[in-house]
């Protein structure tokens, strides 16, 4: 064991990154001036250290001095720490005896001066090696995968995400609030740009995810609390009475007609009404009724019951109770959706007011065929036909000042596709689009844009709208033609606003709770824009759909596989393998202070309550290092960052 | 008790039923109002450029002199008055480089005594603190609808009134406005506690045409008949405004508005404090109903025959 004061052979290997380094650092200098320093065995510098014949220097270096530890003065230890562990395994060195010098992200990159960065680089490489030598070897610590996935919501992302896990062979939890799982895709008409019917293609991803001996459908359920790490969650949830027992209904609606109480049928987006006894919509699954316990009038028999009378299978059940129960898996997809913004938010479009002014998600009702319409285009005031229809686009996207600063990336196309829907239908209709830039980045997508121009004779004008208010029957739109500087005013019979997509107020609570990160609009974060899309920060949950921004079908059914085959990644490791840089606790030396407790953001420390020492959870520390700056006695000690370790780097630096 | 009141320049020339019913509707709800002295006009116009600091000193001056006299806040009847000294002090207290340069140009000032021809100098910086609040606003937060109730006299239950909020009140939003600029409710609000039925109309928010009745009047009349057109098309029996300029060209410009629209016979308007000294039985002739191009009193009049007794 080389132990912490004993000699080692350190070996120093200084790296010029082309120019990046020795642009401005004397590589040769640095390379030098260390030889003579105390265990440095062997030091030499060259052009790509991370090259293949750098590599190959490193490896036959370590055999042929027989060195005990390495040093490598090159670029940030995020970039290639790994590369470098991996060679020195191979030379037969413990990957925790590497230490990288960081001379080039808090070195050259950061400096003019040549002969004070080459200063500074030579004293950050000495540092090294007083580190070094106190290295221990260290093994990973080992944790056992539960190879089962939650996934919540359950849209097309969430089906999709739990399918893909599905066939890979591991089981999946879906879990959706609602009564049916669906998500906002079941809503829609059609979709662009090939105009599939959106419920001829949905639902039999719907009954394939309902079918799946690996899918356990939970409708109905929320989740509480997620508790745990990466591999071995815990997952509280809850149960939502239904009142109805969903083996049991057989679906002959005879409650609903019994049902005194109406309300406004959200399927629907409130333009038509169901009781609150209730089937969501006719394909929904599972395929039984749901009692809105908010809308009945009340479990007792005395007030109301109906329902329960008339049920001949007795599936109505009025004593159900909301349960939690616990749930073990190893993985969790975040596929919670998104809402529309609300038209009350622009108050000059009158969006509340105004029967006949929608949102786009209603005009999908009123477009698609199980409609409130039965996929006839009237309007929700007096149910005419609309002869002059008016899209506004970019309703509360792409204004930083009052609304949204991101583009809500669907609505060009969705608006292209229900102004050419609509010309379908009412081909002596007049369809006008206001637009600010038509956004049409996608396969097929401009051609669509372009048939809707020149085959159903939509009109677009590039220009915002100031103002649309209602006068008679009317609905009078005020904009801008930018193109031709003019006033424009319409007398339309029914407007649509595209409504920009946010984030899902319903599940805040929920991200909050399971600490999992935003970006400044609400949307998830991922790990890495570019590298890490759907994966989030937080080891072991990963993102799919909308609620990680705005996206289109294909690219989040994209997502969705992507994150599943994230998830196979995870469930195919025999074991999972943690960082052993964690922070123990010397016994001896604790006072049971509880200090690091408090300080510790993975919540990987408790007191022990008979022993009154600090226990900590290794798997839980992340080696973040809280605890060991927090505690008064010296008993927390991070592994090869040791208290000695740290001052002896420092003496190294001020010694000059 | 005593409040500080501006009622700037034109309520004391055109359009004194503002300032008569105002003043004798808040006697009513038990308040004296008091004028600062030597107030001058406010400027009328907010100054937009940005070095034009001496459009400030007026506005300053009179909001300085609230001061002086120990009053903390000031209210204001006029739209354009409220807006600029609003405006003003949102000016000063931005921007300190601002607020520090005109506190040295009014420290020059001279107060001669006409009597005793005693010289008042060296004057106190104004701290840019004087609250200042539009009399509906006054109403609601200080005063408070559920005082107000139990002093109505006169019931105006079926009067159709179309409140007319024009520009000064709501924008810009970020500095005076007093309710939300797309979708407010305060003078709704102000109309459905005095007991009338409020009429929404498109054109609340819309402009009567403001200062074109100077440059370019057949503009200003185009604009003012959408506002009247609007209102009368929605079921409106009467406008309710604040402002002493959208007054004008709403009512007296009626005369130019019929014969550039046949469709036009004229339509009553009415100062939002005439509606409420009204409804407090404050007297008739009090209100200058007279004054009026179009004779609001028949609305009223209506009204009138279903006065509950005093």
């Amino acid at each position: 064991m080389n132990g912490s004061g004993k000699k080692k052979n350190v070996g120093l290997f200084v790296c010029h990154c082309g120019v990046n380094i020795a642009g401005v650092v004397d590589v040769e200098r640095v390379a030098k001036e260390m030889e003579d320093y105390p265990d440095v065995e062997f030091s030499t510098n060259y052009v790509y250290m991370c090259s293949e014949p750098g590599q190959k220097m490193i490896l036959d270096t370590i055999k042929e001095k027989k060195l005990d530890a390495i040093i490598v003065a090159a670029c940030s230890p995020t970039l290639h720490e790994k590369t470098f562990q991996n060679v020195a395994e191979l030379g037969g060195l413990n990957p925790y005896q590497v230490e990288i010098a960081n001379i080039r992200e808090q070195g050259s990159w950061v400096h003019s001066d040549k002969e004070k960065a080459t200063e500074k680089a030579i004293k950050v490489v000495k540092s090294m090696v007083e580190k070094v030598r106190a290295n221990e070897s260290l093994e990973p610590i080992e944790v056992g995968v539960t190879r089962r996935a939650l996934v919540i919501g359950a849209g097309i992302s969430g089906i999709q995400a739990a399918l893909d896990i599905a066939d890979h062979g591991y089981e999946v939890l879906l879990v959706e609030r609602n009564p049916s799982i669906g998500g906002h895709m079941i809503q829609l008409s059609e979709t662009f740009p090939t105009l599939d019917c959106s419920q001829c293609i949905m639902t039999p991803k719907m009954v394939e995810a309902s079918r799946h001996p690996k899918i356990k459908i939970m409708t109905y359920h929320e989740i509480e609390s997620i508790s745990g790490f990466v591999g071995n969650f815990k997952v509280k949830i809850k149960k939502k009475p239904r009142y109805v027992d969903e083996n049991l209904c057989t679906l002959c609606a005879d409650c609903e007609k019994v049902c005194p109480q109406v309300v406004q049928d959200e399927f629907n987006m409130g333009l038509s009404f169901r009781k609150a006894i209730y089937l969501p919509f006719p394909q929904a699954i599972p395929g039984t009724y749901t009692l809105d316990i908010e809308s009945c009038l009340g479990l007792w028999p005395i007030r109301c019951g109906k329902c329960k009378d008339v049920c001949d299978v007795e599936a109505i059940n009025f004593d159900e109770k909301e349960e939690i129960f616990e749930e073990e898996v190893g993985a969790v997809v975040v596929s919670t959706g998104y809402d529309l913004y609300t038209m009350q938010a622009l108050g000059e479009y009158g969006g509340e007011k105004y029967e006949d002014v929608v949102d786009g998600l209603e005009f999908e009702r009123i477009l698609s065929a199980s409609g409130p319409t039965g996929g006839e285009v009237r309007r929700p005031s007096d149910g005419k036909v609309p002869k002059n229809i008016v899209f506004i686009q970019c309703c509360g996207s792409r204004d930083p000042e009052n609304h949204n600063p991101y583009c809500s990336k669907i609505c060009c196309m969705y608006t292209t596709k229900h102004a050419m829907l609509y010309k379908h239908r009412v081909p002596d209709g007049n369809a006008i689009v206001f637009y600010i830039d038509v956004r049409t980045g996608g396969k097929k997508f401009e051609e669509f844009y372009q048939r809707a121009i020149d085959e159903d004779d939509v009109l677009y004008i590039r220009g915002k709208v100031s103002k649309v208010f209602q006068e008679g029957d009317k609905v009078i739109v005020w904009g801008v033609d930018t193109l031709t500087g003019k006033k424009v005013e319409v007398e339309a019979d029914m407007v649509v606003l595209a409504m920009s997509m946010v984030k899902t107020e319903k599940v805040e609570d929920l991200l909050r709770k399971l600490k999992i990160s935003t970006d400044a609009d609400g949307w998830l974060a991922e790990a890495h824009p570019k590298l890490r899309p759907v994966e989030s920060l937080n080891a072991g949950f990963y993102l799919a759909g909308c609620a990680h921004g705005p996206k289109d079908i294909p690219e989040t059914v994209s997502q969705a596989s992507a994150a599943a085959a994230k998830v196979g990644n995870l469930f195919a490791q025999e074991k999972l393998l943690h960082e052993p840089t964690i922070v123990p606790v010397i016994e001896e030396l604790c006072s049971g202070c509880g200090i690091c407790v408090t300080v510790c953001p993975y919540g990987a420390r408790e007191l022990d309550a008979i022993k009154k020492v600090v226990k900590v959870n290794e798997v839980l520390c992340e080696g973040c290092g809280a605890c060991a700056a927090a505690c008064p006695s010296g008993a927390a000690q991070q592994r090869n960052q040791t208290d000695d370790q740290i001052f002896s780097m420092v003496r190294a630096i001020l010694k000059g | 008790m005593r409040l500080h009141y501006y009622p700037g320049c034109t309520l004391k020339e055109k359009t004194t039923n503002l300032d008569n019913s105002t003043r004798a509707a808040m006697e009513v709800l038990g308040y004296e109002l008091v004028e600062p002295e030597n107030w001058t006009c406010c400027g009328a116009e907010f100054p937009l450029t940005e070095e034009k600091i001496v459009g400030l000193a007026a506005p300053t001056r009179i909001l300085r002199q609230v001061e002086l006299e120990g009053g903390d806040k000031v209210v204001t009847t006029c739209s354009f008055c409220f807006n600029v000294l609003k405006r003003t002090n949102e000016a000063l207290l931005r921007d300190p480089l601002k607020h520090k340069r005109i506190n040295t140009y009014l420290r020059d000032d001279i107060k001669i005594e006409p009597l005793t021809k005693k010289k008042t100098t060296d004057f106190p910086e104004y701290s840019g603190k004087v609250w200042v609040l539009h009399l509906m606003e006054f109403i609601k937060n200080e005063i408070g609808y559920d005082k107000v109730h139990p002093l109505l006299k006169r019931e105006l239950k079926g009067l159709k009134v179309a409140p007319y909020y024009g520009c000064r009140l709501l924008r810009p939003a970020e500095e005076v406005g007093i309710d939300e600029p797309d979708n407010p409710h305060i003078f709704e609000e102000f109309l459905e506690n005095l007991g009338c039925e409020v009429v929404d109309f498109p054109f609340k928010q819309e402009c009567c045409g403001s200062y074109l009745s100077i440059s370019l009047p057949d503009a200003a009349s185009e604009a003012s008949y959408q506002v009247l057109r609007s209102a009368k098309l929605n079921g409106a029996d009467v406008i309710a405004l604040s402002c002493p300029l959208c007054y004008y060209n709403l009512d007296r410009r009626q005369d130019r508005i019929k014969e550039m629209y046949f469709d036009f016979n004229g339509f009553p308007i009415l100062f939002f404090t005439q509606i409420l000294a009204w409804a407090l039985g404050v007297d008739e002739d009090i209100l200058g109903l007279d004054q009026h191009y179009f004779d609001p009193r028949p609305v009223l009049g209506i009204t009138h025959k279903a006065e509950v007794a005093s």
